[in-house]
């Protein structure tokens, strides 16, 4: 006790109460210390707990903004073989998301062909066409999504072209009618193609979604394969797509180029 | 068609030949200075060795089926081919093919297609095309490669052989392409027209010989020596104008992507019978003729190949209307692994005389052909030919020299071994 009233010696006001206090009983005293000194804290309480719902709604809403799912889909044909080279968009619903950040894409033109002869771009993208061939190609489309043409070329002496609509923009040389490619414009916020499994994978935040299938060479028409998804959070979605026909004959390769000079 | 509009025509004609070797001539050095421009060219080097057992062979004034006859066996040159492809700004081109086939050929090389092709871009998945100068019909379905050369086969089938022979479009000609697939359709249609002169003569070849199996191509100014004619090089040019009446053709193509393709073409050279040229001693020559053709291909390298033509050629000396019906037919199987392309063509061909007492022209045959081709890059091409034909022919019962009765089937067989060499821009 000496201790503790030498300590308190030195705060004159305290130390006599205290002191009091502790010559007549410890254990009353201590609770009056406690609750005395909740008093005190329960406003700064009050305000870490209201910061700290404020943190954990942040949180939540920061939670939400990353991937809550895996999606896998797989596109398979009538015969249930896998469909590698499909194309796979994914579109919220109900919301006014927007697409997926335009990009800066290149299409090349080596030995005759467009490569690749297939881009997905969302919507306000650019492609350069660069012809790395010897001989010269003339590019045409007449597609409503984006009609254009490329003077006779070779090099890369034209400016990128802007897509700036949606839909299939299909492409071929003037000069060799065997050339042929798409671009894909899409204002989807997710988009990607099947590999050879016939499967895409993508991490997507949970919400409702519409799926869409299309590949170049399908009979069925473009909206003619499409599904809702839901994806919930910590979910695996998977969703597998069937053609209901056949996808039309791939180009015969490979052809010497010459073989159709008549 | 006039007397004066005829005459004018002719005129037109005349000045036509003369003036197209000329142009052919200027064009020619035009675009070897641009040839390290847009030019591409190509130099191809054909040489053959054959045996043969075929008669003597059409290109000596014989009446073989065989370009090459038992005389003729041995080493040979096949041909020799300068090709040049000219870009002419956005939409017009420039193509030159010339040829030295080597065996009795008048010019040592002479033009077997020069033409200007107009291809502006397409507009809503139509686009039109026009072609002007000395080209194919759009008639063969085997001869697709760059100088009407087939990847299947040496020879062509009897008809190709007669298309390549007698026919050139020397004029103009204009196509309407409706690109189906390129606005997500399964079908490209085509529709073809052409007005031309300078095919007179044609059908007298197949009057007279009947249908070969060959890979010589009549060059636009070539002569060739013909039974009974004067000297080969005296013989008059293949392609002229006599009657100043031009004639026509319309065709359609129909492809389905570019696995099927089908073709159809009418023609008709218009000729005047009865329009005699006395400094070729050449009547105009009435040739019409029907024609079809289906080619399918498969992505395991199967190809098929089918033609047919039916068709009539008339003359009218002194009043007198003769003539011949020709037709054929043939079916082709190939198949292409790699490197390797082996095929198998069976013809069949029938010209038959129109004259009730005569049967001067008849001929039947028949024919098979199996090849075997080896391209180990795009510079080199071998090929290994088999092909025996069985005919009879009227004419070369009456006139070959031949002990053999106009009905007794011939056999005429050949083996022929050709190794090629490309060179130039073009060849990729």
């Amino acid at each position: 006790m000496r201790t503790y009233a030498r300590t308190t010696a030195g705060k004159p006001g305290k130390c006599r109460s205290a002191g009091i206090l502790t010559r007549s009983t410890s254990v009353g005293a201590a609770r009056i210390f406690a609750a005395e000194w909740l008093a005190r804290l329960l406003p700064a309480a009050m305000v870490a707990l209201a910061v700290a719902a404020l943190l954990a709604g942040g949180l939540e809403a920061a939670l939400a903004a990353v991937p809550a799912a895996s999606v896998s889909i797989t596109v398979k044909g009538p015969d249930d073989h896998p469909v590698p080279g499909a194309v796979v968009t994914v579109r919220a619903l109900g919301t006014d998301a927007k697409p997926a950040a335009p990009v800066r894409a290149i299409m090349d033109q080596i030995n005759r062909a467009f490569e690749p002869d297939l881009l997905v771009i969302p919507v306000g993208s650019t492609v350069e066409f660069p012809n790395s061939d010897s001989v010269s190609h003339q590019i045409y489309s007449f597609s409503p999504a984006r009609k254009f043409q490329l003077p006779l070329y070779r090099g890369n002496p034209n400016p990128p072209v802007h897509f700036d609509q949606a839909g299939v923009v299909t492409l071929g040389c003037n000069i060799h009618d065997e050339m042929v490619a798409y671009l894909v414009v899409t204002d989807a916020q997710y988009f990607g193609r099947t590999d050879a499994t016939g499967t895409w994978t993508a991490d997507i935040p949970r919400g409702k979604y519409r799926v869409s299938v299309w590949h170049p060479r399908m009979n069925e028409g473009a909206g003619e394969l499409e599904r809702e998804l839901t994806v919930a959070e910590g979910d695996r979605a998977t969703l597998t797509l069937h053609l209901a026909k056949p996808l039309r004959a791939a180009p015969l390769q490979p052809h010497p180029h010459s073989w159709d000079a008549y | 068609m006039n007397g004066k509009s005829r005459r004018a025509f002719a005129r037109v004609a005349g000045l036509g030949c003369a003036g197209m070797s000329f142009a052919a001539v200027v064009l020619l050095a035009a675009s070897t200075s641009a040839i390290a421009g847009a030019t591409e060219w190509e130099l191809d080097l054909d040489a053959r060795l054959v045996t043969s057992n075929g008669e003597k062979s059409f290109f000596r004034g014989g009446f073989g089926t065989l370009r090459f006859d038992e005389q003729t066996s041995g080493l040979q040159w096949g041909r020799i081919r300068l090709a040049l492809n000219q870009n002419l700004g956005e939409v017009w081109s420039l193509h030159l093919d010339a040829s030295s086939f080597g065996n009795d050929e008048q010019n040592p090389l002479d033009l077997t297609e020069a033409y200007l092709q107009f291809r502006p871009y397409p507009f809503d998945g139509f686009r039109a095309r026009l072609k002007a100068g000395a080209f194919y019909a759009p008639i063969s379905l085997e001869n697709r490669l760059a100088g009407w050369e087939s990847p299947y086969t040496l020879s062509s089938s009897a008809i190709n052989t007669w298309v390549g022979e007698e026919l050139r479009t020397v004029g103009l000609e204009g196509q309407i392409d409706w690109l189906g697939t390129r606005t997500g359709h399964l079908f490209d249609l085509a529709l073809t027209g052409a007005v031309f002169g300078w095919n007179d003569p044609a059908g007298v070849v197949v009057a007279r010989n009947g249908f070969m199996l060959n890979d010589r191509q009549s060059t636009l100014f070539g002569r060739v020596a013909q039974y009974g004619g004067p000297p080969p090089a005296q013989a008059p040019e293949v392609f002229r104008e006599i009657d100043g009446r031009p004639g026509a053709y319309a065709g359609l193509e129909a492809r389905y992507l570019d696995r099927v393709v089908l073709r159809v073409l009418r023609y008709d050279n218009r000729g005047d019978p009865a329009v005699f040229d006395p400094s070729s001693h050449e009547f105009a020559w009435l040739t019409r003729f029907d024609s079809a053709g289906l080619r399918a291909e498969s992505a395991s390298g199967w190809s098929a190949v089918a033609q047919w033509l039916d068709g009539q050629t008339f003359v009218e000396p002194r009043g007198t209307r003769f003539g011949w019906g020709f037709r054929s037919k043939f079916l082709l199987v190939s198949k292409r692994t790699g490197q390797h392309t082996f095929s198998v063509r069976y013809d069949s061909f029938d010209v038959a005389s129109r004259q009730a007492r005569s049967d001067d022209g008849d001929q039947h045959g028949h024919a098979w052909t199996a090849a075997y081709i080896f391209e180990p890059g795009t510079r080199w091409r071998f090929t290994l030919e088999w092909l025996s034909v069985w005919s009879d022919s009227d004419n070369r019962s009456d006139f070959g020299g031949l002990q053999i009765g106009a009905d007794e089937l011939l056999r005429e067989h050949k083996l022929e071994a050709a190794l090629r060499y490309a060179v130039g821009s073009a060849v990729k």
